[in-house]
């Protein structure tokens, strides 16, 4: 029943190594036409191509960091305001009856339904997409700090009150360390709803960025390009994840 | 009939320098319709034993034997009333206790009748639409010795059924396994690290060493039983006041402690 | 996200008795409130409140005293009117139940194939370390690539129409479906394997009343987020190139800068993604009827 790591290992490759030469040889075979889908080489190579030559007005790597500081903007926004909200939530019983119902019925919109406001509002250029970014990441920080902030141990709240702790203190010294884990654990889930987010808006609006990039391609029939801002999509995202990861990790570490 | 025979039982776990020798030499005699506990230092293996009598472990050396027969999987003949009852908590209690005749495809009228036989023998009748969390530890324990009763099992294997039961229950459970054991008699392999709940319930009690594991000694139980009549004594503190048990609970307890200090 | 929301707030109401209940205790409890006081200071009333007061807000700043810019937000007047031209005479190339019910349509057919494949797969990579070997690596490989980002590809593949929109749909919902069901079997208390094997249980017996159930909580929070994923993404393709449905009304009103129209189709894809969420959370209390609390 039990595998080794030997075994499970070579499994992982292997199945790798079927995935790629499938994906290889269906276009190269004639199966399926390389306009259809491009071989995994072609995209390695668009790629190599795209960091130097610019397409739909700038290189890969231009886009990608018009896409990123979109991105990073609007996280910052999220966390800055939605993580102290959360935290307050948690703490002041009247300011939670307040804001829940509005951010209960915000939650079922879909992020990317602020699309059309967002550009009427702060343009497509810098601004909507900000917006955009954050109201996909807002609620999971408001959500995991106002959590995090109600699961703080009881006796740590009462002997902090015995003790005279005023209610800024408080949140600052007992109930935000307490929550940090589950602050974290919600900015992560924040960035990968942000920069899907971000790219769904330069789909539709941005004339900038990895996601337009990809809206020119497909206008243009150009297979290998989408392709090619799909995988640097998946590489800047699961940077990201790592980062916060590492963050996280230093982060528990004290504890 | 059931009978469980260890034959130079040991248990290695990984390969290698890594390698881990948990049980070694480990050998005893359950006979038919006979109550044995094995205690031991924590982490001496003892639960291993059990589970390699269960089959949820195969031997690395030797033989684990039951009906004369090697183990190789786990089966409903040797029913295991784990420490966590192990209930499926989506099951009623009456659908926990069904499972292994289901199991074993016994015909819908005649499960019925089994089922509730094993609801009266353990005073579940009226929880048999209860669910699991619905009730206490002990009643939950309750649940899962019916479960395993209801198989009609070659052997019963306990592990550490009481351990995570309060002090009161656990008593009262005691008793309650004394009371099965006269009315239903079945092989039972009991794991314990109390030493007067291995004397109080056992016919024979096996000493385990320190790691890595080996029966250190037997020590026989039901003849001083039956000699002093401890049957006749209604509770377990009248039993435990008993000169007789004092004594061997020291005794077993003495030879503990060896090991406990060579240990450490 | 229904159910997640009464979760939180039955978590709530018994965080806020244990406050009182501390406070009492610390000699806090507030004496002198009037009646009228301790009426309002209840949280539903504040919440009352605070739903009146964004509408009040609303109606001041856009159709009372102007200071919202026009032409950018909607007056109240201008939204019901739309709303009324939505329904009755159309918008976009149809009315909106129109709309919705090809949105609905789309996601309906994605969310299904998403948990009729998802859900399986998942249980077993979770139950078999061989399959889990096998698929996972394919898996994390797909995963950093948002849903979204799959719709440039679908559309050239599969075009405008609706196949395209269930495929992405289908990406989507089937991350969440497959990752929760794997942690679901993955989280079944080992002790419970155990018993279902002593007691003999055979192999389709064991997946059908011992590991689907076991993973069922987990399941349903897999279903919850893919159901979400599936609107995020459903909104987003039909955004991105589409002749009908929510997300097509929200791009024509765009780009005719109509904004009460913009919030007729925002506030439609909230009621749809609200009342589909509140569906499931029926069939899930349903299902789950059996289970203990907070096991999920």
């Amino acid at each position: 029943m039990a595998l080794t790591t030997g075994r499970s290992l070579l499994l992982a490759t292997l199945s790798l190594l079927l995935f790629c030469t499938i994906w290889f040889l269906l276009p190269a075979t004639g199966l399926v036409s390389e306009q259809f889908l491009p071989n995994p080489v072609a995209v390695l190579e668009r790629i190599v191509t795209l960091i130097g030559d610019p397409f739909a007005g700038a290189t890969l790597p231009t886009h990608l960091s018009y896409s990123f500081g979109r991105f990073f903007g609007g996280f910052l926004l999220a966390a800055l305001i939605g993580v102290p909200l959360g935290l307050m939530m948690g703490w002041f019983p009247t300011l939670d009856a307040l804001a829940t119902p509005l951010l209960d019925g915000l939650r079922f919109i879909a992020p990317i339904a602020w699309v059309p406001f967002a550009a009427l509002w702060f343009g497509t250029g810098v601004g909507g997409p900000i917006m955009i970014i954050f109201a996909g990441a807002f609620p999971p920080c408001v959500i995991n700090a106002y959590q995090g902030a109600r699961h703080v141990d009881v006796r740590l709240i009462e002997a902090a009150r015995m003790l005279g702790t005023s209610n800024i203190r408080m949140i600052t010294q007992v109930i935000m360390p307490a929550a940090i884990p589950s602050i974290i654990a919600g900015l992560r889930i924040s960035a990968g709803l942000g920069w899907q987010s971000l790219i769904g808006a330069e789909l539709i609006v941005a004339s900038t960025g990895v996601g337009f990039m990809m809206v020119q391609a497909q206008a243009n029939v150009a297979t290998s390009t989408v392709v090619a801002g799909m995988v640097a999509i998946g590489v800047v995202g699961l940077l990201i994840d790592i980062l916060l990861r590492r963050f996280e990790r230093a982060v528990t570490r004290n504890r | 009939m059931g009978s469980i025979r260890f034959e130079n039982s040991g248990k290695t776990y990984g390969n290698g320098p890594g390698a881990f020798l948990a049980l070694e030499g480990v050998t005893l005699d359950v006979a038919d319709k006979e109550f044995v506990a094995i205690v031991g230092p924590s982490g001496c293996g003892k639960t291993t034993c059990l589970r390699m009598v269960a089959g949820f472990e195969s031997v690395t050396s030797g033989r684990v034997l039951v009906n004369g027969k090697d183990v190789v999987a786990p089966g409903p003949d040797r029913a295991v009333v784990f420490q966590q009852f192990a209930l499926f908590p989506w099951k009623t209690v009456e659908e926990n206790i069904e499972f292994g005749l289901r199991n074993k495809n016994v015909p819908k009228g005649e499960r019925r009748d089994l089922v509730q036989g094993a609801l009266a023998l353990m005073g579940l009748e009226s929880h048999a639409s209860a669910f699991p969390h619905q009730l206490s530890g002990g009643m939950q324990q309750r649940v899962a010795i019916a479960r395993a009763y209801v198989l009609d099992p070659a052997v019963l294997l306990m592990d550490e059924p009481f351990g995570a039961l309060d002090a009161q229950t656990r008593v009262v459970m005691q008793e309650e396994l004394v009371r099965l054991a006269r009315v239903q008699p079945r092989t039972v392999l009991f794991i314990t690290h109390g030493v007067e709940e291995a004397v109080y319930l056992a016919d024979r009690v096996a000493v385990m060493t320190r790691r890595p594991g080996r029966i250190k000694e037997v020590i026989d139980v039901k003849s001083v039983r039956t000699g002093e009549k401890w049957d006749d004594l209604e509770r377990i503190e009248d039993v435990m006041d008993t000169e007789s048990f004092v004594h061997l609970r020291t005794q077993i307890w003495k030879s503990l402690r060896e090991e406990k200090i060579a240990a450490n | 996200m229904a159910t997640e929301a009464s979760a939180v707030g039955l978590d709530r109401n018994q965080r806020t008795d244990e406050k009182a209940v501390s406070a009492s205790v610390a000699g806090r409890k507030l004496p002198g409130r009037s009646k009228w006081r301790k009426m309002l200071a209840r949280p539903p009333v504040i919440s009352a409140l605070s739903v009146a007061a964004v509408l009040l807000i609303w109606f001041a700043a856009t159709s009372w005293f102007q200071l919202a810019p026009a032409g950018r937000f909607p007056t109240p007047q201008e939204f019901w009117s739309s709303l009324r031209q939505s329904l009755f005479a159309g918008y976009a190339g149809g009315t909106l139940v129109g709309h919705v019910w090809n949105s609905l349509r789309l996601v309906v057919i994605g969310f299904a194939c998403a948990f009729l494949t998802g859900v399986p797969l998942g249980l077993l990579m979770g139950s078999s370390r061989t399959a889990e070997a096998v698929i996972n690596p394919i898996f994390s490989l797909m995963r950093p690539i948002p849903p979204l980002a799959w719709i440039p590809l679908a559309i050239l593949w599969l075009g405008l129409g609706s196949a395209a929109k269930v495929m992405v749909i289908w990406l989507a919902a089937f991350v969440p479906s497959v990752i929760n069901s794997y942690t679901g079997v993955r989280g079944i208390d080992k002790s419970l394997i155990a018993a279902a094997r002593m007691l003999g249980t055979p192999r389709g017996r064991m997946i059908g009343e011992v590991i689907v159930p076991g993973a069922l909580p987990l399941i349903f929070t897999g279903l919850r987020l893919s159901l979400q994923a599936a609107w995020t993404t459903l909104v987003a393709a039909e955004m991105v190139g589409a002749l009908t449905g929510v997300g097509f009304v929200l791009n024509v009103a765009q780009q005719d800068i109509y904004p009460s129209m913009i919030l007729v189709g925002m506030l439609t894809v909230g009621v749809l993604g609200w009342s589909t969420t509140w569906a499931l959370a029926v069939v899930e209390r349903r299902m789950l009827a059996r289970w203990p609390q907070g096991r999920s």
